[in-house]
């Protein structure tokens, strides 16, 4: 899994390429603490290349999602693929990590 | 009608790196097998990683030889079959535990529920030493 991220003014999206599984969930869990450390909590996790997820990648992301809380900002998803999609409906995490179809809407109520 | 279309099979030390050769042979395997629905590879692949992984993140070893992963996944006309064993690992002892999902917050322990959800039929063997995972999907019907 390849990540990267940028700043898009209020919000920091991290993009997340490849499979997020046992081997690369570590891997998002540091990134994202790094991102949130540097001083941005509002974080938008782009999925749009996320071409796998399972359990271990699922609680990488909410792993980060507490952490973004916990830094008092917030962590959302966005752009999921039908694979992502169904792990997240048959966990009944996509109720707590509601997914946007774009980053830019991800925050775009605020 | 109950003929092996296509098959895949391997055994290596049960490593982080072990799940990335097992998602390359089920991507391969889909090559020998065209016919089989995108729904029904992105459940089957899903549940087969799950299995997989669990035993790379919590087979414990019985002898100071490291456990093995081993995953053999069937194509037939009408249903897909993985077996995933754990050889050389002590026996899990599954209790009720294992069912059921965790809540919202929990950062684990959602792989065996998200297998249950995946497949027409999940069974847990001990065999010979060797713990066995065997997961059945029925063809979807369209």
């Amino acid at each position: 899994m390849d990540l990267s991220y940028k700043a898009n003014g209020s919000y920091t999206e991290v993009l997340a390429s490849g499979r997020l599984n046992m081997v690369s969930a570590p891997k998002l869990r540091t990134f994202v603490a790094d991102v949130v450390a540097s001083g941005s909590n509002r974080i938008v996790v782009n999925l749009q290349d996320t071409t796998f997820m399972d359990s271990s990648g699922l609680g990488a992301l909410i792993g980060c999602l507490k952490a973004a809380r916990q830094a008092g900002g917030d962590l959302r998803i966005a752009a999921v693929q039908p694979q992502v999609k169904m792990v997240l409906e048959l966990t009944s995490m996509d109720r707590v990590l509601t997914s946007y179809a774009s980053a830019d809407e991800a925050f775009g109520d605020e | 009608m109950n003929d092996v279309i296509a098959r895949r099979s391997l055994r290596d030390q049960a490593t982080p790196e072990s799940i990335d050769a097992v998602h390359a042979q089920i991507e391969e395997l889909w090559n020998d097998a065209s016919f089989v629905p995108d729904l029904d590879r992105m459940t089957f692949a899903t549940a087969v990683i799950e299995a997989a992984t669990n035993v790379v993140q919590h087979a414990v070893p019985v002898s100071p030889a490291p456990v093995e992963l081993g995953v053999d996944i069937f194509v037939k006309a009408h249903s897909l079959r993985a077996e995933v064993s754990a050889f050389g690992a002590a026996d899990p002892e599954l209790g009720p535990d294992a069912e059921g999902m965790p809540g919202p917050d929990a950062e684990s322990g959602r792989g065996l529920a998200l297998i249950r959800a995946l497949v027409t039929t999940v069974t847990f063997a001990r065999q010979d030493g060797t713990n066995i995972w065997v997961l059945s999907r029925d063809a979807t019907t369209a």
